[in-house]
């Protein structure tokens, strides 16, 4: 039988800067193609076309104009930095087409002719922020890449600190790619800070992670980090010893105990090998791709509007979890997770939110004065752990 | 003062004055993601019934079907969504006075930074304006003082710059602006706490 076959861009930039992630994010897509291609549920099968923009920002809107023009794609899945996908949104918006991006982003975005399909800040920045001021401390240092990402969530942090009474001790950046963290890790030595929230990316980040905890153990001392985007590949990449007892907050983690995900995993590791491991955004590209297919699938035909209403609302029990497109903002309901990085380079996740949250790209729903008036509680149980995550975590493991 | 940040702008409250469905849709629906609430124009009324903090004016209505003088009250912000760029229908929109703009065709980015900009620029307005009274009152009020500086040099026998002095420790002493202490001495003929000297 031959199925019609539909023309998908694939845009990952899977050498330069970035590759590694964005080689990721390729092999989770060519995945995701072909499991839609060998599914008999889909009558029809993805054609991906892919470019690979080696990092640089430009070259994303060639390659996209491209992939319209001449591949005549109206999908496509792509991008991993803010950067590039500033690049790709105003061709996609002249031309009708639709950017599938799977990458958890800074938020205060909201195109028409984007699915986001990664977590919005209140999915992430939001719940890790709750979890530090209710259960380590609300004096904390930050370090950071200098870049969207980090700004903006340091601001994040700032105000939810700020309003709850507590302080930044320290805001450091990093230039992208910068390696040399010794400065930073003897001041945090000298310092002591009762928490590190860590935004770096990249090699800055495994160098700052593995310098911390060389630093800590010569000197005895035990500094909480915490962190919004580490993933399984990069605790490898730090090494086993030193990528343990980060908190970290994430929608995926390869340690979700779910059917969905445990075949997902298996089929990940018969492809890439035993050692490798399946990432946040690997996953969610992934998803991105399964959603579009089910979407395609609904709307009988790959037409971007009857797509969109198509996506709108409708369940996809992904690796991750039910996982749906909330079509007032065009980002996803989500599940935040907590999770401790353990031995072995995985994480152990100690917490979830009790239903896939809506996306809040604006973070217009947060609520400031209640995180105040919680953390005020919290000072007078500070003995009771169990009361102080209950008013808004709920433990699972 | 706790003045509200320009980034927040939930539960803010918007008039729109817009003609086209689809602007109106793209605005309605940014506004809602944004948590803030909105105000339709109605042109039967002659006010808007509830105040409102910003106002979404599509500069193309006017001059013709809007009666600015009824919208736009007091020092609301205004955000100007332009279409037309003559200089003559941009004349209409600099007599309003606008804190933000925003390029038809809309799109929903850029909502939010015309916003940010218009609470920004609303509130530096506003500041500036009081600023700008407090000088306009002092600069009126330097003629009393300086004839306050004449009466002290005279009945005191001092020069301009001890009367001046005399005048502002007698202020702060009294906890009084200069400029009253010096309408009190010209209405009572001198220095409170001194033996006026007979000319």
């Amino acid at each position: 039988m031959t199925r019609p076959a539909i023309p998908i861009g694939l845009v990952f930039s899977r050498s330069g800067p970035y590759g590694m992630m964005g080689g990721e994010l390729h092999k989770a897509a060519v995945m995701a193609v072909d499991e839609v291609n060998q599914d008999d549920q889909f009558d029809f099968s993805f054609t991906p076309r892919l470019r690979d923009p080696r990092g640089v920002v430009a070259a994303y809107h060639t390659a996209c104009d491209e992939l319209i023009r001449e591949e005549r794609v109206d999908h496509i899945i792509g991008c991993y930095t803010s950067a590039s996908r500033k690049q790709v949104i105003p061709i996609v918006e002249r031309t009708e087409r639709l950017l599938w991006y799977p990458a958890r982003y800074e938020g205060f975005e909201c195109s028409d002719n984007v699915i986001y399909v990664g977590a919005a800040p209140n999915h992430n920045v939001v719940p890790l922020v709750r979890h530090m001021l209710a259960q380590i401390s609300d004096q904390v240092f930050c370090i950071g890449s200098n870049y969207i990402w980090t700004w903006e969530t340091n601001r994040v942090i700032r105000e939810i600190v700020g309003s709850a009474g507590g302080r930044i001790l320290a805001e450091r950046l990093l230039e992208l790619g910068e390696i040399a963290v010794d400065h930073i890790v003897r001041e945090i030595i000298e310092r002591k800070p009762p928490v590190v929230f860590n935004t770096l990316v990249g090699e800055s980040s495994y160098a700052f992670v593995r310098a911390l905890h060389e630093a800590a153990t010569r000197e005895n001392l035990v500094i909480p980090m915490l962190s919004c985007s580490l993933c399984e590949p990069e605790l490898k990449l730090i090494g086993s010893e030193a990528s343990v007892g980060c908190v970290t907050s994430s929608a995926y983690f390869e340690s979700i105990d779910r059917a969905e995900n445990r075949g997902f995993v298996a089929r990940w590791k018969a492809r890439h090998g035993a050692e490798s491991s399946p990432s946040v955004d690997g996953q969610s590209t992934y998803v991105s791709i399964m959603l579009l297919a089910r979407a395609i699938r609904r709307a009988g035909s790959a037409d971007v509007g009857a797509v969109k209403r198509a996506a709108a609302n409708h369940r996809y029990q992904s690796p991750q979890g039910p996982v749906w497109v909330d079509p007032d903002n065009n980002h996803c309901f989500l599940t935040p997770r907590l999770a401790h990085s353990v031995p072995g380079c995985q994480f152990k996740i100690f917490w979830e939110a009790d239903a896939p949250v809506r996306p809040d790209p604006y973070l217009a729903g947060l609520d400031l004065a209640s995180i105040g008036k919680l953390n005020k509680v919290n000072d007078v149980m500070t003995r009771n752990v169990t009361t102080k995550s209950a008013n808004h975590l709920r433990i699972v493991k | 003062m706790n003045r509200p940040s320009p980034f927040s702008v939930r539960g803010r409250r918007a008039l729109m004055v817009i003609r086209d469905e689809r602007e109106i849709a793209i605005v309605r629906r940014q506004l809602g993601r944004l948590g803030m609430t909105i105000t339709d124009y109605d042109p039967e009324r002659t006010a808007p019934a509830e105040a409102v903090d910003v106002i979404v004016l599509d500069a193309d209505l006017v001059p013709l079907e809007v009666d600015v003088a009824a919208v736009c009250q007091g020092d609301t912000p205004i955000i100007a969504l332009v279409g037309t760029e003559t200089p003559s229908r941009l004349k209409w929109l600099l007599d309003l006075q606008p804190a933000s703009f925003l390029i038809k065709p809309l799109r929903s980015a850029g909502l939010y930074t015309a916003l940010v900009v218009a609470f920004d620029s609303a509130q530096r307005r506003h500041d500036e304006s009081l600023r700008t009274e407090r000088l306009e009152t002092r600069v009126r009020s330097r003629r009393i003082v300086s004839a306050a500086v004449q009466q002290v040099m005279r009945s005191q026998d001092v020069s301009e710059a001890d009367a001046f002095a005399l005048i502002r420790r007698a202020a702060m002493r009294q906890r009084l602006a200069i400029e009253q202490l010096s309408a009190d001495i010209l209405a009572g003929g001198g220095l409170p706490g001194r033996t006026t000297r007979s000319a």
